[in-house]
């Protein structure tokens, strides 16, 4: 899975500290999702579609290899 | 009650059940118990005179439950990569534990036998030796994963 959380944050000028206080996890959590260690779960993912006001589809997608 | 409202009761049973941990204040309180603990145990070692043996089976039983808390507690944030984490330590320490029971009783015995002609005869390990070990692991590999997060 790929994504494009931190392009989407630098558009909105949100840090990844603001980020995670908006959608209620911790900067790591952010951090790790943002260098693809950890893929969020639908509820997370719908969260980060309601700050970003887009669908999940535009900043997640599946790589090859998923 | 109807079927769909037995369903839903169920399943926010399990959830309570699954999402069931204390509140973060526990990890304090358990490392307390755990530190006193250890701490009684080299006093009663190095200070005590008698038979104190009930001593210890208590102390051992204490830094258990102190290890028990520190393990179920909440993180101070909390948040499902979290819990995934707290999974991955059980896992890992889960299966450490099965490997350490059946490996170190051949290790104990071979090394007694190897560095003494009469070593001491084979026996297993203890329950308490087992489940330190199993609580050490995952405590470890909780805040190492949570480091590399």
């Amino acid at each position: 899975m790929e994504n494009t959380i931190k392009v989407e944050r630098a558009i909105l000028s949100l840090t990844q500290d603001d980020l995670a206080k908006k959608i209620g996890v911790s900067r790591q959590t952010i951090n790790s999702i943002e260098a693809n260690r950890y893929v969020p779960s639908t509820v997370l993912a719908l969260k980060l579609s309601d700050v970003f006001d887009k669908p999940v589809n535009d900043f997640f997608k599946l790589s090859e290899d998923d | 009650m109807g079927k769909q409202n037995y369903i839903e009761c169920e399943r926010k049973g399990l959830e309570r059940l699954i999402n069931f941990r204390l509140p973060a204040y526990f990890n304090k309180v358990g490392l307390l118990i755990a530190g006193l603990s250890i701490a009684a145990m080299f006093y009663r070692a190095f200070a005590l005179e008698g038979d104190t043996e009930w001593l210890k089976l208590v102390l051992q039983k204490t830094l258990l439950i102190g290890m028990l808390l520190m393990s179920v507690a909440r993180d101070k944030d909390e948040d499902e990569l979290v819990v995934k984490l707290r999974m991955q330590s059980y896992t890992y320490a889960f299966i450490a534990g099965v490997i350490y029971a059946l490996v170190m009783p051949l290790v104990d015995y071979g090394v007694s036998n190897a560095l003494k002609p009469e070593g001491e005869a084979f026996h297993d390990l203890g329950d308490f030796q087992v489940l330190l070990f199993i609580l050490m692991v995952q405590l470890l590999c909780f805040n190492a994963l949570k480091r590399m997060r």
